[in-house]
């Protein structure tokens, strides 16, 4: 469980707080997704719930962070990595780039925490199968897509089995099928008591795997609910927030007087047919 | 993509653990170099060095490295020590102030021979030991799994900066830098592809060092290994007795035994 309550940053050597009071919780096995515009402070918020901020980057940080009931920040960085699975933004800074085969890029963080080979083959080849990505496994890390490289970052990640994941975008390399997959993943995940909160673009994915999504805008969360009630709300675009193209399509045709003016608005394929459907004015 | 020269094979050198294989070529290193008599470097190639390439299957590759990098040497090593070696008394031909004598002709073959064994044993044990394994091999006997890094991610990383640095090259070619001219002109085109290679990488560093730090980079545990690197009792002795074959030809170098 993840626990932010007035959370405040400012970088070090400046007095401008790039968060400023983000209240969130993330509950065990729920999946949170964060959304907003660029340079609003996600990675920065990631950093701080992985300990790295301020451990590693200094900076002044107020209001707590807690991760099942102990604060972060209070821990040797050591104590948080293996609390806090941090997958970043970019693929090939997330691998080691010490290591000459997949197989061992993805081992390389249990061997740094001591973790028995037997256990280490057991967890390699059960991530690899989630990710499905066995057929990589011999192969050079710098041999593969950017793609492929993403699902070797993530997996990389969650064979650590920390009880929270905290993910930057990380579907920024990948298909709709790969995305699609990462999101079976997670909810894999979290049926396993995982508690992940994923700081993601793509908000028809959020609005189908995520229990909630909150909006971080102006350094704080702004809004939070339901991926419908996020999703179809009015102000989004005013945050600089994209919404799904099904809701985009149903305010145009709003606008355009051929649906009703007060049904809900879609967020998904289906509801899409069924508002086009039903609410149709007759023009 | 790496820039090691490792050739994968199946062969009983590749099978040697890599430590055995470093202590080899160190120890031959120092033999040579100590005992300072041309034939046994040379011997120590025709009869160790050459073999085990054969046996491994990598003499091709051995013959066409050692081709490049030593041909060159041996070169400007005849033609600088051949002809102008100041001690030469015994004068087979002379061009000018040029003279080729009998002991510039020695003195280059010894340290030709040297130079060759030095080249031909680094060569063999980069063709036949996996880097990986020989991190493993070195962590094992008591390396830092930081020093480890930090040779691994250097022999790989540098061809991923050079993809990069291929990339930043088109994109800054597709906005009009043109490449062709004179060498001054295209000097000046390195500036716009340096900037943002440089800026790039330092970036890289921070996120990677945030990356390596969230799998435990500098966890207390005690490191475990995924890759097993059999080490017989055989090789063990084997090495040993490599060191101590070392140590005696540097001691009795300094004790003029070789003179």
């Amino acid at each position: 469980m993840i626990e932010l309550r007035d959370v405040a940053y400012a970088y070090p050597d400046t007095d401008h707080y790039v968060l400023d009071g983000v209240d969130l919780t993330v509950a065990r096995g729920e999946v949170v997704g964060v959304i907003g515009a660029s340079g609003v402070g996600k990675t920065t918020l990631a950093k701080i719930i992985a300990g790295f901020i301020p451990n590693v980057e200094g900076g002044t940080l107020d209001g707590s962070v807690a991760v099942d009931d102990v604060p972060i920040s209070s821990l040797p960085l050591a104590e948080a990595v293996a609390q806090v699975g941090l997958v970043i933004q970019n693929p090939f800074n997330q691998i080691s780039g010490a290591k000459f085969s997949v197989r061992e890029e993805i081992v390389f963080g249990l061997e740094n925490t001591g973790v028995p080979r037997d256990e280490m083959i057991t967890r390699v080849t059960d991530v690899a199968a989630l990710l499905r990505i066995d057929h990589l496994l011999d192969r050079s890390p710098y041999a593969l897509s950017g793609g492929q490289m993403q699902l070797v970052a993530i997996a990389s990640v969650i064979v650590m089995g920390t009880p929270v994941l905290v993910m930057d975008e990380p579907t920024s390399q990948l298909d709709p099928g790969g995305s699609r997959m990462v999101f079976d993943v997670i909810s894999a995940l979290t049926d396993a008591g995982t508690s992940v909160l994923i700081f993601e673009h793509k908000v028809e994915l959020l609005r189908e795997h995520a229990d909630r999504i909150a909006v971080l805008a102006e350094g704080r969360i702004i809004h939070e609910g339901t991926p419908r009630a996020v999703l179809t709300d009015d102000r989004l675009e005013s945050w600089s927030v994209g919404s799904t193209r099904y809701t985009r399509a149903a305010r145009a045709a709003r606008g355009a007087g051929i649906v009703h003016p007060d049904a809900a608005l879609p967020v998904s394929l289906s509801d899409s047919t069924e508002y086009f459907t039903t609410q149709r004015t007759g023009r | 993509m790496t820039t090691t020269l490792y050739e994968d094979r199946e062969s009983a050198i590749h099978r040697l653990n890599p430590v055995t294989k470093l202590v080899a070529m160190l120890s031959i290193i120092i033999i040579v170099f100590a005992v300072q008599i041309w034939w046994v470097a040379l011997g120590i190639v025709v009869f160790i060095v050459v073999p085990a390439a054969v046996v491994s299957g990598t003499g091709g590759r051995l013959l066409s490295l050692s081709l490049k990098l030593l041909l060159p040497i041996l070169i400007v090593l005849v033609l600088l020590q051949g002809l102008f070696f100041p001690e030469g008394t015994t004068v087979l031909a002379e061009f000018g102030p040029a003279r080729v004598t009998v002991e510039g002709l020695m003195f280059a073959l010894g340290i030709g021979s040297r130079i060759a064994a030095l080249v031909l044993c680094s060569l063999v044990l980069l063709l036949t030991t996996n880097p990986a394994l020989l991190m493993t091999s070195l962590t094992e006997k008591g390396m830092s799994p930081k020093m480890s890094y930090v040779i691994s991610s250097t022999l790989q990383i540098i061809p991923a900066f050079q993809t990069r640095a291929q990339s930043i090259l088109l994109a800054q070619q597709a906005r009009g830098l043109r490449l062709k001219g004179n060498p001054l002109r295209r000097a000046g085109a390195i500036l716009p592809l340096v900037s943002p290679l440089v800026l790039g990488m330092f970036t890289d560093v921070e996120e990677r060092s945030t990356a390596m730090e969230a799998r435990g980079f500098s966890s207390p545990a005690t490191h475990t290994s995924f890759v097993v690197v059999p080490d017989p009792v055989g090789q063990k002795i084997a090495r040993w007795l490599l060191i101590a074959v070392a140590v005696a030809s540097v001691v009795l170098s300094l004790l003029g035994v070789f003179k």
